[in-house]
């Protein structure tokens, strides 16, 4: 192999081990916020499945720190409702309005509890 | 007469057999809440309702404040406050199992839209209590002034029939007490000192109990018990309890 190849392979190799891809990456995980309600749930998954880019949310809108929006006194429906933070999108026009489907996010404590148990019930729930 | 019962031939004696006016007057609590089952739609066969003046309904409703709570079931996302409330206020053990209130969730995945729900669930207070009807002792007993289900726990024997016997799942046995224990609208703990709401309705962030007294024809409880736009409804009223809490939404 020439040396121009070998190159390569070293830069590849040390990106997917610094987890950079082609495409962004990104935490798969889904964001739980606690504040000022509990059971808050945040997908990037299916954000991102839907083909957004990181720039759309983490331009303006959003800080690109997991919960660090619930740190903001006015984290609540009312502001959604006039088009921050998530009703920037969940208007009714671009995606579900916020003042519908509430327990898409709104997976309560019960949602936490199973997202964090790995989708299996919880000891305590039978 | 034969004074030994002989449990052997025991005779149903039949509704017929009950006196008229007994009846009549078993019946009147019925009728004003008789409606509410049907998802409100009989109201209208209920001709008082609609003309009805002030007097009528303190004959309906019988307790002053005529306690009762509605649950707005669309806006709950199961954020426990009012849980959390609730164990606060009247010291419920942490032990799984033991609640005085809980929230029960459903999930339609069929549905169009949203797919999860969350129902707030507590003692409804019945106006024909199934528990107060099968306890032994008289441990548990409807308030005569305030309708609210109460337990006298110094007499409980912990039988636990009036547990089977509700349709609501509302009580728990309470080991700290040695008594079953369920919710009484923070009767002790709040209401009879001045408060206004329960503990569980005053944490809700989310409008979802609305406490009040439906003898008073201005209070939220209410209007909403008798409006006909929404529909309103109880839990189980197949079991014949006559509950005082009611659920809607939309």
């Amino acid at each position: 192999m020439t040396i121009r190849s070998l190159c390569i392979t070293a830069v590849a190799a040390l990106s997917m081990a610094a987890g950079v891809a082609v495409a962004a990456s990104y935490p798969e995980a889904p964001i739980v916020y606690d504040k000022p309600v509990k059971g808050v749930v945040f997908s990037h998954k299916i954000h991102v499945d839907k083909g957004m880019a990181c720039d759309m949310c983490h331009n303006r809108i959003f800080e690109q720190q997991a919960k660090k929006a619930q740190e903001n006194k006015d984290f609540v429906m009312e502001s959604l409702y006039q088009g921050k933070y998530c009703g920037a999108c969940h208007n009714g026009s671009l995606a579900f309005a916020s003042n519908t489907r509430c327990a898409t996010c709104h997976v309560g404590v019960k949602g936490e509890t199973r997202l964090k148990s790995g989708g299996m019930p919880g000891k305590t729930g039978h | 007469m034969n004074k030994n019962i002989d449990l052997n031939n025991l005779q149903n004696e039949g509704v017929e057999n009950v006196p008229m006016q007994e009846r009549r007057d078993f019946l009147k609590m019925g009728l004003a809440i008789t409606g509410i089952f049907a998802g409100g739609s009989l109201f209208s066969a209920i001709s008082t309702f609609n003309s009805a003046h002030a007097s009528d309904f303190a004959k309906k409703y019988p307790y002053k404040p005529h306690y009762s709570m509605v649950m707005q079931q669309h806006r709950c996302i199961d954020c426990e406050r009012c849980m959390e409330a609730c164990v606060a206020t009247n010291h419920v053990p942490k032990v799984h199992g033991a609640y005085r209130t809980t929230i029960l969730e459903k999930e339609t995945p069929d549905a169009v839209g949203g797919k999860r729900e969350f129902i707030p669930i507590l003692c409804n207070q019945c106006n024909l209590p199934q528990c107060t009807r099968v306890c032994p002792t008289k441990a548990t007993y409807k308030d005569k002034t305030t309708g609210i289900v109460l337990m006298d726990i110094k007499k409980c024997i912990g039988c636990l029939t009036c547990q089977e016997g509700c349709p609501y799942n509302a009580r728990y046995f309470n080991e700290e007490k040695k008594a079953v224990d369920k919710c009484n609208f923070c009767w002790d703990t709040r209401l009879s000192k001045g408060e206004k709401d329960t503990a569980c309705a005053h944490a809700c962030p989310a409008d979802v109990r609305i406490f009040g007294d439906l003898s008073n024809q201005e209070d939220r409880v209410f209007k909403i018990v008798h409006q006909i736009e929404r529909p309103v409804w109880v839990l189980r009223p197949e079991a014949g309890t006559r509950p005082n809490v009611f659920y809607t939404k939309g």
